[in-house]
């Protein structure tokens, strides 16, 4: 018996429903982490990244 | 994980270090060479598509040119302006000198000699026949040895950061590294069966999915992850403002990661492929549409407050273009992958037309932007001149409105011709090279809007030359000052938020699960893999392991020692790039060319040839068609056959003769991967020499030229009359050049 044979008679026409069922899990995820009301400060600090690359900093060992 | 918050012993400590911007500066002056290079080869070929006559000689033709400037242009001209951000913003965002000056040096210097290696295999014929991998073997391994330095070089300054937050530019990088290094390894999984020939380890449809699997991410992946990580760095940069919103950024990151992998299977609607992968390809597609979308909208709110800087600074006036140029080429795509309007842009230049939407303004430009922003900081002294980049922009951008009108028009003429049907419900247009021949005025046009792109090169390769002749001496390397990040996470020592709640549901909904994710590069990293390789999965292994899914068909049989020599000249000569190996069941098809094609009829194809561009006819029905004589004198001089015809000449098949003996070397590579070649196995060459005999002799017998049985081109008359003559079906309602008409015209 070849591997093919036994994923030919596995079935697997729920395969579909499964990703999406999954997929639609990870986004939700993704949505409620990136609109959290209490990471707002952490993020508008991230975007800012780019612009204060040039110079010295202050020690970062404490912040997120 | 929430426990008291200790200050590190060195909280005061700071490290002092610089930044290796003489690497970013190597690979600036590599992407204007390759750039100028991989432009000026799409010219050529855009003169050889209007002129045949450009096909001068067989290295210098369109079949093996098309891939050097498809590859310049991605892997050098692109790769080149992706390392160079990279190696720039990398660095400044993460505070760290990149890991190892000695990597750095040998990605940049292994990455040239691969372009110098793909710019002499490519013209001599070697390739592996699969679209944007066309590379043989010894240079994919080089390839995956440069990437896998290129990520430890990458990794390893990820890991000695001093920045604890990983901005988001950043993601796209990691994404692209690992996801292009996946794509590569498998799509290139072949047999060696020479110093510079191989076999792909799949077959017909299989091999299909893995090479559009490949291709598409190759776009998402090299040309759309990196570029948006670098308008993430380099827009708020030239914005002087951080870009609109950082979370739409997250979600876009996320969003594309999960769903541009899936939609690979749109290349190939109403193929062989099954149906369900196709659907599967097309509703991803078009839901990759909001992301994008998304992501655009990012990049151009981003100029908020600043619109009245656009019309002074070259820089921003790229940038815009760029974005938008992306926002186009980003609902085109989903509109192409829905089925009915693939029908009609499919194996046009409508597709052309689409890439260069994106790849001129979306990745030309957004290099333009960044270079010219790069270069007085690198160089260390202003721009020479504002002027010249405003008038590289307009010229540019005029070009690329010249090249996207015509390339458009090309398409939907000739996709509205192959499907017209007169009154009498026959094909309207039935010699194929009518569709072309209508062509040839837009093909013009194309020229002179891709030359008034090379205008614009020149002039900012002539601008930064200026640029870097007024640099000081020696450049001055700042120091900078930055704390390194402590071995352990420490939470905020000032005003904390709630104090974090005991209890498992608590930390669940607290994310402080999440913490230590984020400060490690590698479980993102593994994550975004996972990503990416299980919605790989959801496609691959259906096609690979279902039966049902590629039904065999008894009467398909290998192709005989001297076909599959014929093949190899076919893939040496690029002959892919214009004639596609693959009817769809579409009535304007099958009255033109015959049955359509079957999944069972590619079993033995390693690679699979069908196509994705017909600037000649298909070829899956040719066996049979025309006289072996009829093939001599076309190979010889198509114009002597058919005078509108902008195929180049193959005089050489006539003239070369034929490596009998290195076909036992093909064969047995081919039986290694499956193929059952039984007796061949063994004696080949004897084989071949008896079926280049038989072929010779009816050419003699058409009235043709004596002696032709120790040539090449007997091999490839064997291989192309063989084509389609496995699956015994009524003969096609085909249309002979010239309007005569066969068959009954009862089709299913």
């Amino acid at each position: 018996m070849k591997l093919s044979d036994i994923v030919s008679a596995a079935g697997l026409s729920w395969y579909a429903e499964v990703a999406l069922v999954l997929f639609m899990l990870a986004f939700v995820l993704v949505l409620w982490r990136v609109f959290k009301p209490s990471l707002k400060a952490k993020y508008e600090r991230a975007a800012r990244l780019p612009l204060d690359d040039e110079h010295c900093e202050p020690p970062r060992n404490g912040t997120v | 994980m929430s426990g008291p918050h200790t200050a590190p012993a060195d909280a005061g400590h700071l490290d002092t270090f610089s930044y290796d911007d003489a690497i970013v500066r190597k690979f600036l002056w590599a992407t204007m060479i390759w750039g100028l290079t991989g432009f000026l080869a799409g010219l050529i070929i855009a003169l050889q598509m209007a002129y045949p006559a450009f096909n001068l000689a067989p290295w210098f033709s369109f079949g093996r040119l098309r891939p050097l400037h498809t590859n310049a242009v991605i892997f050098a001209f692109a790769g080149n302006a992706i390392f160079t951000g990279v190696y720039y913003s990398t660095q400044r965002l993460l505070k760290a000198r990149m890991y190892s000056d000695a990597l750095s040096r040998f990605h940049f210097w292994g990455w040239q000699a691969i372009i110098v290696a793909a710019a002499l295999t490519l013209p001599l014929g070697f390739t592996q026949a699969k679209e944007y991998a066309e590379l043989e073997w010894p240079i994919d391994i080089a390839i995956a040895i440069v990437w896998v330095v290129f990520a430890v070089n990458f990794f390893g300054t990820l890991v000695r950061r001093r920045e604890r937050h990983i901005y988001v530019a950043i993601w796209f990088y990691i994404a692209s590294i690992i996801t292009v290094a996946i794509l590569h390894i498998f799509n290139n999984l072949a047999l060696p069966a020479g110093m510079l020939k191989s076999y792909s380890m799949y077959a017909g449809v299989q091999d299909a999915l893995m090479q559009w699997w490949y291709g598409h991410n190759a776009v998402a992946f090299f040309l759309t992850t990196p570029f948006l990580g670098l308008m993430y760095y380099f827009m708020p940069k030239a914005a002087e403002g951080p870009v609109y919103s950082y979370r739409l950024s997250i979600l876009h990151f996320w969003t594309l990661v999960f769903m541009y992998i899936w939609a690979g299977p749109h290349h190939l609607h109403y193929t062989a492929l099954p149906e369900w992968a196709s659907t599967l390809g097309m509703v991803f597609s078009v839901m990759l549409w909001a992301p994008s979308w998304g992501g655009m909208i990012n990049g151009l709110l981003t100029l908020r407050g600043a619109w009245h800087k656009v019309a002074e600074d070259p820089v921003l006036k790229f940038m815009v273009v760029a974005i938008t140029g992306y926002g186009m080429a980003t609902l085109e795509g989903p509109t192409l992958s829905v089925k009915s309007v693939n029908a009609l842009a499919h194996y046009t230049d409508w597709i052309i037309a689409h890439v260069h939407t994106g790849a001129l303004s979306w990745n030309g430009f957004l290099t333009f932007g960044m270079i010219y922003w790069l270069a007085p900081r690198l160089f260390q002294t202003p721009l020479h001149s504002k002027r010249l980049a405003n008038a590289h922009f307009w010229i540019a951008s005029f070009g690329i409105i010249l090249y996207v009108i015509a390339i458009y028009s090309a398409g939907v003429t000739q996709g509205l011709m192959w499907r017209a049907f007169d009154e009498t419900g026959r094909l309207q247009y039935p010699d194929f090279v009518e569709t072309v021949a209508r062509l040839v005025p837009m093909y013009w046009m194309r020229v002179a809007g891709g030359s008034l792109y090379i205008v614009g090169m020149v002039l900012f390769i002539y601008n930064i030359l200026k640029t870097w002749k007024k640099r000081p001496v020696t450049y001055a390397v700042p120091e900078i000052k930055a704390a390194p990040l402590a071995r352990k996470y420490v939470a905020p020592a000032a005003p904390l938020p709630a104090p974090v709640p005991a209890g498992a549901w608590a930390r669940f909904v607290n994310l402080t699960w999440h913490r230590p994710l984020e400060r490690l590069p590698i479980t993102f990293s593994v994550l975004t893999l996972l990503a990416v390789v299980v919605a790989s999965l959801f496609e691959i292994i259906p096609t690979f392991l279902i039966r049902s899914n590629v039904p065999s068909i008894a009467s398909v049989k290998p192709y005989t020692p001297l076909e599959l020599a014929g093949r190899d000249l076919y893939i040496r000569e690029g002959c892919f790039n214009c004639h596609s190996q693959m009817v769809r069941p579409l009535r304007h098809e099958t009255e033109r060319y015959g049955e359509y094609s079957k999944p069972g009829e590619s079993v033995y194809e390693h690679p699979f040839l069908w196509g994705s561009r017909r600037i000649g006819p298909d070829l899956a029905r040719e066996g049979g068609l025309k006289s072996d004589l009829w093939h001599v004198r076309h190979f010889e001089d198509p114009r002597a056959v058919n005078a509108q015809s902008i195929m180049p000449s193959y005089g050489h098949f006539v003239r070369n003769d034929l490596n009998f003996d290195g076909i036992q070397a093909r064969v047995d590579a081919m039986a290694m991967l499956g193929v059952p070649y039984g007796d061949a196995i063994n004696r080949a060459p004897e084989l071949a020499r008896t079926q280049a005999r038989e072929v010779a002799a009816s050419i003699v017998a058409q009235g043709g030229p004596q002696g032709l049985e120790r040539k090449e081109v007997v091999a490839v008359i064997a291989y192309l009359q063989r084509l389609g003559k496995d699956i015994r079906v009524p003969a096609p309602n085909t249309v002979v050049t010239g309007g005569t008409r066969t068959g009954s015209g009862a089709r299913p």
